[in-house]
């Protein structure tokens, strides 16, 4: 159901350039930083096990399934600190990237851990025995444990929606998972004893494990504990056109926080921040708003977004942010802002924050709705056309009689009726439903705009 | 495409701990 609501709240970041920090290294280069530091925790600590004494060398595949093993281990352990919203982490990939990378390395992670195992029975088939959890002794009893846990949790994790898990509890069992999987293949591994004989190495891999689990514990206890004590208070519920609601929240005896148009927060509502989750949500308002306010424009999707109007004023939330690695291009290139239904909202940040500045920059918005009367914003956008260098393209699924613009979905055509060529030297910002990313993806391939020049991320996360 | 971008990282990342891992158990039975 969640799932539903964020994968409509995209937004596209620009990736080369974050408005308010110049001093930041170029996202290219920490892309190349964090993954080599991942790359390096990794397998650092495998090869660490060269190190030293080491005890006399087995066949080249048993050394092989034990090597993967480590890694594997590794690898589950470093999950904790992707999710771990390291905003340093995240800001040069974008939380999709970061979430998908979170997902598919899982898998990677899966298949070591399962291939150990697999090539030690190969090895020895007599070592099949092993899979008897009641009769093996109590150093493969973890291994099965850790690599069950493990199953379990992808396979939770890839048929929640199939499955009927509710997102709350599939992410309070996700967690409990994890921490089951790695403790208990640290112990398969201590009890085996033959690398972790050595006592600094054995300290080392105690160490590394401690130190995942601190990461989840700060996750979800000190960094709660701070957003505790930076509460927003909702100040105002203003229904807005398309069955969509703004909250407006204002900070609680602290100046919140800046942040850039595009980016998004994790809100709790209901309940305080130790919540296992919170609900991402792109801001709306502008990002030059002095006093800390900020807006979150939150259209009904079902679940939790039903209930938006019911929020009483005064209501105590929190907000976990600012994320997302999105910001207003390169100011000599025009702006093509392309939105679908609510993915609405961080163009409106965007827009709203260059009528704030003054920015008279030359922007399109390509605005894709269901009908007239469900266009979010429709009569602010009609106001600040007059006051920005805007075009406000509006294409209607179902247009009333008489209706002389846009029809159906948007597409090449259509962006190329509206658009000055050169097309691929305008920057495209894409923020909709996934069906409509995808053909728009499609379009700007037909329209041979490169890849580096147009910017989504998609908040599809489980 | 940003998918796309996530799904070579990994594929790469996977290979990496493959070849290293096949690395370390050259070293262990060749020295």
């Amino acid at each position: 159901m969640w799932a539903m609501r964020i994968s409509e709240a995209e937004f596209h970041p620009s990736e080369s350039r974050l408005e308010g920090h110049p001093s930041m290294l170029p996202y290219v280069a920490r892309r190349a930083v964090w993954l080599t530091a991942y790359l390096v925790l990794v397998l650092a600590p495998v090869l660490a096990l060269l190190l030293g004494d080491v005890p006399p060398a087995r066949g080249f595949w048993t050394e092989f399934s034990s090597a993967i093993a480590y890694a594997g281990l590794m690898m589950m352990g470093l999950q904790f600190g992707l999710t771990a919203r390291f905003r340093y982490v995240t800001e040069p990939w974008g939380e999709d990237v970061i979430y998908h990378f979170h997902r598919l390395l899982s898998l990677v992670a899966l298949g070591l851990v399962i291939a150990h195992p697999i090539i030690l029975f190969a090895i020895d088939p007599a070592r099949l025995r092993l899979l008897n959890f009641f009769q093996a002794p109590p150093v493969a009893r973890w291994a099965a444990l850790s690599t069950y846990s493990l199953i379990a949790l992808v396979a939770m994790s890839l048929w929640r929606v199939r499955l009927r898990i509710r997102y709350e509890i599939w992410h309070s069992t996700h967690i409990l998972l994890a921490v089951v999987a790695i403790i208990a293949g640290m112990i398969h591994m201590i009890g085996w004893g033959f690398y972790l004989v050595d006592l600094r190495k054995r300290a080392l891999w105690i160490g590394l494990s401690i130190f995942w689990i601190c990461l989840l514990l700060y996750v979800r206890i000190v960094k709660p504990l701070f957003i505790l004590r930076r509460p927003y208070a909702v100040t105002e519920v203003r229904k807005e056109l398309g069955d969509s609601w703004t909250l407006v929240m204002q900070p609680h005896r602290h100046s919140g926080f800046r942040f850039t148009p595009g980016q998004f927060g994790w809100l709790t509502i209901w309940g305080g921040p130790f919540q296992i989750t919170g609900h991402p949500f792109s801001f709306s308002s502008s990002a030059e708003v002095a006093d800390g306010r900020v807006e979150m424009t939150i259209r009904n999707l079902g679940d939790l977004t039903s209930k938006i109007h019911e929020v009483p004023i005064g209501r105590r939330v929190y907000i976990d942010g600012p994320y997302g690695a999105f910001t207003i291009g390169n100011p000599a290139d025009m702006h093509v802002l392309i939105a679908g239904g609510v993915g609405i909202t961080p163009m409106m940040s965007m827009i709203r924050t260059l009528a704030d500045r003054g920015d008279k920059r030359p922007v399109v918005l390509i605005y894709g709705s269901g009908d007239w009367e469900s266009i979010t914003f429709r009569e602010e956008l009609k106001a600040l056309e007059k006051r920005l260098d805007l075009e406000v393209v509006h294409v209607l699924l179902s247009p009333p009689a008489g209706w002389e613009g846009e029809k159906g979905f948007i597409d090449a055509e259509v962006m190329m009726r509206h658009l000055p060529p050169p097309y691929r030297d305008h920057e495209y910002f894409i923020c909709g439903p996934n069906p409509m990313m995808d053909a728009i993806e499609k379009a700007l391939g037909e329209m041979h705009v490169p890849l580096a020049k147009y910017h989504s991320e998609r908040y599809s996360f489980v | 495409m940003r998918r796309l971008l996530a799904e070579r990282l990994v594929l790469a990342t996977g290979l990496i701990v493959i070849l290293m891992s096949a690395l370390f158990a050259y070293l262990r039975v060749s020295t």
